[in-house]
């Protein structure tokens, strides 16, 4: 598949009309850009023989890395004769897929996995080290945060795909107005500007509610910055209980009442976003779409001057607690399923998807939002031309960890992690628990996972 | 053999004019067996049973069988006895998604009959609007739950709440009503929702019961002295009790599994205040992967069901038998 | 006669209106946010212009978009057909096993009758991982007839217990004359009996309608295509694009989903009541 731009086109053009000859049937309507280009592609292929390899993902934050993805499927849908096809659902019901497609055996031929989902599913999942490996020897090591997350005794369980980073979005203007020029470096910092901020009607805004973005990846950070921890290096032991998880849940109940729109513990993950746009929060914790959509519609999001607001967004780092600085972030991967009676073609499929130019547009059209799986993608020629707000995400995958920290990120952190017991500690407390008695809740609740 | 079911149709339609044919003609014809009691009994009951037999019965015996192993997704289960039930019981957010089971059926029921009831007592006169007026009032029911959920949660958001705005305007509130974001307001405003939606089936059953009294009882009653208030405590609310166990009965075992409602208005937050075993299972079960101990939780339910409805149906056959 | 008009406004008119403005407020709400441009529609609830009850510049644009842009008229259909499907078959079982419980004496009536209704126990959230199985065993994953055949494990029970009763109002006396004239005991319950207990038909089917109609969990899980997809789930999954709910066309969607079918019901309510009715009497 090493055909140049010119012989491909010609290749691609002989293809297709030997294709439809052969099938008698028009592939997938292109996409013709913006959203109208994801909602017009929806007409569906019918091949008399075509093999079909259906390719389930979530639905993008920026929708127009589906029209991108749509796209993509298209071509490669001629390139490899078969007719893939993406579905794309909300990102909270893909579990409820997954689960009854392994349970009854039958279903789409690609998951997408999140977080550390092949280690749930590792029984179902088709060994993928033979692509990973190969990609890996085209674009270099993937991130420290993959292996814990789907290397199964030394076998690739899923291959790595992108890593949605998040930071704080703030607005320039106002921190700068209760004198950060900066943004806060630590917790405590951030603290302190927050009070001064809400004191003017504009607080900080975190969600504290049963979501699988927003709310875990303040949680779990804000606990490893002071130095708390789920279980020991081994796995076996919780030792969630310490002083250091104190200490942060003493922190988050001051500065919830002290800072926060009280609001966020109703929140899920697009109420910050929308909040943020309606200009009644000073920053909060979110991928890059908040600055991308505030682009984006630059006409419609407009601050209290009528300017339009993206000019005066910038991002910044989770701040440091006195463990440093920690962050977990949405690592996302492919899955090819073991019952899919398509696995070769899926595997090509997923090969052809990681080939450096389908990813490099797949990523540029994605404007920040999603990295490389791969570390060296931080040097693509992309990022120079970002915008400067954006910049921030490019090494933002480095210093990431998992959840089920210290230990192995195992099925058991998948548990704790689904019922939402880290984000659950914190509520609890700001609802007016004691944090002693709101860590020990989650001790209580971790120690019947692990050590049941 | 078409024949003579032609023949004993003709007959029916000419019942008048025909003389009576006695059974015995054709012994081992069709319509022989369909007139015997049990094997017309078996024929009609057949497709009903056969439909629930295969997507009801045989998956519930899977279900209880995955509630006794420790199956997660993707590996085989293993017998484990009790050992799920005992888990969740220990658990402290099943403790409390089962408590909020409890109130969530208790009080959203309890409106739902009475303002059922008065909505229907309402309704039941004769007005230009009523046949427009009883469409729209089914409204809440008809319109899919997840979308309407979806419409109710807009209104409930903490920043853009138009309930917020209208209190806000009229002067009663100064600040925002933590609807969702506080853990008892949550489950308030979930019951509220579950209110709006199931109402308007109390109102139309309890209507048609309604129009089954004889008006002349009314007149009677209240020429007796009875006010309205003592002419329905006394003389409507007895005659509408059947209808009464049925309707709640049926509302009870949706409300108590209710699932849809509370996924989207709040995933089961803040903090699990509003979690009920049907969220709670779907969690465990799905997002966690842990389909055993999440149909253990399910199953939790089934039993409970199980003496309400019992309970209920004692009473109905008391009023009926005696 | 002052007093009279008093009375009737305090104690009825009012309390009407009352009731009927909070059952439809959400709906009006929906309308206004279905046609309200794009620009109104993110303006925080203290914001100065925020004015959620009304618009000045109503636009169609997001009917417009549901309609041409996404699936919605296929998902209405499919919705559609599903849902008639399922109330047929439920509405077949069920009339013939509720004549049977009502009126045929044979062993095991009542075990049977009770056992019917303990069906409807069930919960959904713990069947649909086993009845996933089922489903591809039959191969009928991603078609229409999962939900067709899986719907009416709801709609049966009610049906069956709704007709059930029905079936007892009426009088043995119209089967015993049939019979006497001559007819079969299948012939009069087809010529006799389901004739009249047409009203009490209509208002099992409205309620078995409206439940698959409203249905969510089966729909998401046994159904995948796009094109397959019923208004429930395709809204969600189609006009939810992670960040940003298109709220415009997801309210044009609720109210498409819904009026139609509330017009269509206004025609039959007369006949729901008195089907209930009958069934009540007994």
């Amino acid at each position: 598949m090493g055909n140049s731009a010119r012989d491909k086109s010609l290749l691609s053009k002989m293809d297709r009309r030997t294709f439809i000859k052969v099938s008698g049937a028009v592939g997938v309507v292109a996409a013709a850009g913006g959203i109208e280009g994801i909602l017009l592609s929806r007409t569906p292929p019918a091949y008399a023989q075509g093999v079909r390899l259906h390719w389930v993902r979530w639905v993008d934050f920026i929708p127009e890395a589906d029209v991108e993805l749509k796209r993509q499927a298209t071509e490669a849908s001629i390139d490899l004769g078969a007719n893939v096809q993406l579905e794309t659902i909300n990102g909270n019901d893909i579990q409820a897929r997954i689960t009854s497609a392994i349970q009854s055996g039958s279903g789409a031929d690609i998951f997408m996995m999140m977080y550390n989902w092949p280690q749930l599913y590792q029984n179902a999942l088709v060994d993928m080290s033979d692509i990973a490996n190969a990609v890996v020897k085209d674009q270099g090591d993937f991130y420290g945060i993959y292996r814990p997350s789907m290397d199964i005794n030394g076998k690739w369980m899923a291959m790595p795909h992108s890593i949605v980073g998040n930071a704080i979005a703030y607005r320039k203007s106002w921190f700068k107005e209760v004198g950060f020029t900066q943004f806060p470096k630590t917790f405590d910092e951030l603290h302190k500007a927050t009070i001064a901020l809400k004191k003017k009607g504009r607080p900080y805004g975190q969600t504290l509610g049963h979501t699988f973005g927003d709310a875990p990846t303040w949680t779990y950070p804000l606990t490893w910055a002071y130095g708390g921890a789920e279980t020991d290096p081994a796995g076996k032991k919780v030792v969630l209980a310490s002083k250091g998880t104190r200490d942060a849940v003493s922190f988050m109940r001051a500065f919830y009442k002290d800072s926060c729109d009280e609001g966020g513990l109703a929140w899920d993950d697009t109420d910050n976003n929308r909040a943020f746009h309606a200009g009644q929060i000073c920053g909060t914790l979110n991928g890059a779409s908040i600055y991308i959509v505030a682009k984006r519609q630059k006409d419609k999001i407009r601050d209290d001057n009528g300017n339009p607001m993206y000019l005066d967004i910038d991002h910044a780092l989770l701040p440091a607690g006195p463990a440093g600085e920690q962050q977990l972030y949405l690592s996302m991967s492919h899955a090819v399923m073991k019952y899919s009676k398509n696995q070769k073609l899926a595997k090509d499929f997923i090969l052809w998807l990681h080939k450096k130019e389908n990813f490099r547009r797949w990523l540029v059209v994605s404007d920040g939002y999603n990295v490389g799986a791969n570390t060296a993608w931080e040097n693509d020629p992309m990022w120079q031309t970002i915008d400067e707000p954006l910049k921030l995400f490019r090494t933002a995958a480095r210093t990431t960890r998992i959840f089920g920290y210290a230990g192995p990120s195992t099925a058991k952190a998948t548990e704790v992690f689904s019922k939402y017991i880290i984000t659950d500690m914190y509520a609890k407390a700001v609802q007016g628990m004691n944090p002693e008695d709101a860590v020990r809740w989650a001790e209580t609740q971790l120690k019947g996972i692990y050590e049941a | 053999m078409d024949h003579e079911f032609a023949d004993q149709v003709g007959s029916v339609a000419g019942v008048e004019a025909a003389l009576p044919r006695p059974h015995v003609e054709r012994p081992w014809s069709l319509m022989y067996l369909l007139d015997n009691e049990r094997f017309l009994a078996v024929v009609l009951l057949a497709p009903a049973l056969l439909l629930l037999g295969a997507f009801i019965a045989y998956p519930f015996v899977m279900g209880i069988w995955l509630s006794l192993s420790d199956t997660s997704v993707g590996n085989l289960g293993h017998f484990v006895g009790l050992q799920n039930f005992v888990r969740a019981w220990d658990d402290s957010i099943f403790r409390t998604a089962f408590k909020n089971t409890f109130i969530y059926t208790f009080w959203a029921t309890l409106f739902k009959l009475a303002l059922g009831m008065w909505l229907a007592v309402l309704l039941n006169r004769h007005f230009r609007a009523n046949r427009i007026i009883r469409a729209v009032v089914l409204l809440p029911f008809i319109v899919p739950t997840v979308l309407s959920t979806f419409a109710w949660k807009w209104m409930f958001d903490p920043t853009f709440s138009v309930l917020n705005w209208l209190l806000f305007r009229v002067g009663i509130i100064a600040d925002k009503l933590p609807f969702l974001s506080n853990g008892t307001w949550a489950m308030g405003c979930a019951i509220v929702v579950n209110i709006w939606r199931g109402m308007p089936f109390y109102a139309i059953s309890f209507l048609a019961g309604l129009q089954t009294i004889n008006p002349d009882l009314h007149e009677a009653a209240s020429l007796d002295g009875a006010n309205g208030w003592q002419r329905f405590w006394y003389l409507t609310w007895p005659l509408l009790k059947p209808l009464t166990v049925v309707v709640v009965v049926f509302s009870i075992i949706q409300t108590f599994s209710d699932f849809q409602l509370i996924y989207v208005l709040t995933g089961g937050g803040p903090a699990n205040s509003t979690h009920l075993l049907a969220t709670y299972a779907y969690q465990v079960g799905v997002a966690a992967g842990l389909l055993g101990q999440g149909a253990a939780i399910s199953l939790f339910m089934f039993p409970v069901l199980f003496i309400v409805v019992w309970i209920q149906l004692r009473y109905v056959r008391r009023l009926e038998g005696v | 006669m002052v007093e009279q008009q008093w009375r009737k406004w305090a104690y009825c008119y009012i309390p009407l209106a009352l009731f009927v403005i909070g059952l439809i407020f959400p709906f009006y709400w929906m309308l206004i946010t279905a046609i309200r441009p794009d620009s109104e529609l993110y303006r925080a609830w203290r914001a100065v212009n925020n004015a959620p009850f009304w618009t000045f510049h109503p636009t169609v644009a997001h009917v417009e978009d549901l309609m041409a842009k996404t699936m919605f008229p296929q998902w209405l259909w499919n919705t559609f057909f599903i849902a008639i499907a399922s109330t047929i078959i439920s509405l077949f079982c069920g009339l013939l096993a509720g004549y049977a419980l009502a009126r045929l004496h044979f062993p095991m009536v009542g075990t049977l009758g009770t056992a019917i209704f303990v069906t409807y126990l069930v919960p959904p959230t713990l069947l649909f991982i086993p009845l996933a199985n089922i489903i591809r065993d039959f191969q009928l994953g991603d078609t229409p007839w999962a939900l067709v055949l899986t719907y009416p494990t709801f709609m049966i029970p009610f049906c069956t217990w709704l007709l059930m009763g029905y079936f007892k109002t009426i009088p043995r006396e119209l089967e015993e004359c049939a019979r006497i004239d001559g007819a079969t005991r299948f012939g009069a319950m087809l010529r006799i009996i389901f004739p009249v207990a047409v009203p009490g038909i209509l208002s099992a089917g409205i309620f078995a309608f409206t439940l698959s109609w409203n249905e969510f969990l089966y729909a998401l899980v046994f159904l995948a295509s796009p094109e397959r997809k019923t208004v429930s789930v395709g809204v969600v999954s189609e006009l939810i694009r992670g960040d940003i709910y298109f709220w415009g066309q997801l309210m044009a969607g609720a109210l498409l989903g819904s009026v139609p079918i509330a017009f269509i019901y206004s025609f039959f309510v007369d006949y729901y009541v008195t089907g209930l009715t009958g069934s009540i009497k007994g």
